[in-house]
């Protein structure tokens, strides 16, 4: 065998295992994080986004200081990183979860997602080595702006790790006092406890978390994930389309290599998911009411698969991995995939007022 | 036991509709009304009481009634 199962196999296990409890207690998808903002008007899941993003950025900003591991940004290829954004952020409101989301809901039973996440994975495969692949290579070739040695465009150039402490720090700081501190007062004022630990287990196994409580765990588990990642030879943190990739090339073509870190993540996170959903009586295999539904989660998954390769990364790729990396690709990206979020979002449940 | 004006069951439904429908449904009825929302989806459970009780509406209850099944009573004002 190939797979080196004490670098590989169990550390991207483990992890997975871990960041998939997290994603369902949190319930931390960022279609509903982002898609909320306009639809809903319901912030705490963008919040938690946020949060998560920046304690992974002043994580990865002091280990690389301090030389555990090296900064790799996602190269920016403005025409890849537009059109893969916004068909990725088209097809996760379609599939009904980003790549994340909708990895974790299979762990929870629901079998929609199941079908999205094969849509996911064989669009991502045939986009990556197949028949679309040359759509991909053409838009990367032809629009990627690097610095002069070929590294990839970051926003703030050679001085990205500082800004990455100091964006870090002070993203920290700002939501601490503005979301956080404001939270507190407010239930101070109804008389309730600001801190209330009774019933610690039952928060913690039975119901949904808190939003920082969430997003610190995120960006702790982020940091874990770049220094086992890169031990494994994948020098980046979290990341989910490569994973489902790599089981489709294993499927096709036996090649054991591809069964890297991150395909032991992804189905780490399937397991956590279930173990969690287990714990807090959430598990329950279940079919769409309507058999639309499926067809048109399927559809949304192949788009999110074609572009999350065609923008060089997912919604954890490139937004939750790849802007606290200040990546000028995976910037341009997210900013992308949150447009097609909200384009579609728009247009099925908002556009037409009943 | 309150009286239950209209149920609306949104099992099986994939996000955001169980959200949406029931903002929807809401909007239509009138004050006084007492809404029931089914639903099987965890996000929901916690976003639909929140969503409510922003549009002014009081929860009478929110009770986990099986696996991954809530049952949401929704006072319209």
């Amino acid at each position: 065998m190939a797979i080196d199962i004490v670098v590989v196999l169990i550390p991207g296990l483990i992890i997975g295992i871990i960041f998939g409890f997290v994603l369902q207690r949190g319930r931390f998808c960022m279609n509903s994080a982002f898609r909320d903002i306009i639809l809903l008007k319901e912030y705490k899941l963008a919040k938690s986004v946020a949060l998560a993003i920046l304690v992974s950025m002043l994580g990865f900003a002091i280990m690389s200081f301090g030389g555990i591991i090296t900064l790799n940004p996602k190269q920016f290829a403005w025409g890849a990183n537009i059109v893969g954004g916004l068909i990725f952020g088209v097809g996760m409101v379609l599939a009904a979860g980003c790549a994340s989301g909708t990895t974790y809901r299979v762990g929870e039973g629901m079998m929609g997602s199941l079908v999205a996440l094969l849509g996911f994975s064989g669009g991502a495969y045939f986009t990556k080595f197949g028949a679309l692949n040359p759509i991909a290579k053409f838009l990367q070739d032809n629009t990627k702006i690097t610095n002069l040695d070929g590294s990839a465009l970051t926003l703030f150039g050679d001085l990205t790790p500082i800004f990455m402490l100091i964006i870090g720090i002070v993203g920290i700081a700002l939501i601490a006092y503005f979301w956080i501190w404001r939270e507190l007062q407010a239930k101070k004022r109804e008389n309730k406890p600001m801190f209330d630990f009774s019933n610690f287990g039952q928060k913690t196994f039975k119901q949904g978390w808190h939003w920082t409580v969430t997003a610190i765990a995120i960006g702790i588990i982020a940091w874990f994930a770049y220094v086992s990642s890169a031990a494994a030879g994948r020098n980046y943190p979290l990341g989910i389309t490569g994973g489902w990739v790599g089981w489709n090339k294993f499927w096709n073509t036996g090649v054991d290599s591809a069964l890297g870190w991150e395909t032991w993540l992804v189905i780490g996170i399937v397991i956590g998911a279930f173990i969690s959903a287990i714990i807090a009586k959430e598990f329950k295999l279940r079919t769409p009411k309507h058999a639309k539904t499926i067809v048109i989660q399927f559809i949304g998954g192949l788009a999110m698969g074609f572009g999350a390769i065609t923008a060089m990364g997912c919604n954890i790729g490139n937004i939750l991995s790849g802007f606290p990396l200040l990546s000028l690709g995976s910037l341009l990206a997210g900013a992308f995939i949150i447009l097609g979020c909200w384009l579609m979002a728009y247009l099925l449940f908002m556009w037409r007022k009943d | 036991m309150v009286d239950i004006t209209d149920t609306l069951d949104c099992r099986g439904e994939v996000c955001p509709y169980p959200d949406v429908k029931s903002k929807r449904k809401a909007k239509k009825m009138n004050s006084g009304e007492v809404l029931e929302i089914l639903i099987d989806y965890p996000l929901s459970a916690e976003r639909i009481p929140e969503t409510m009780k922003s549009m002014g509406n009081e929860v009478l209850s929110l009770d986990k009634v099986g696996n991954s099944e809530w049952k949401i009573v929704v006072k319209i004002k």
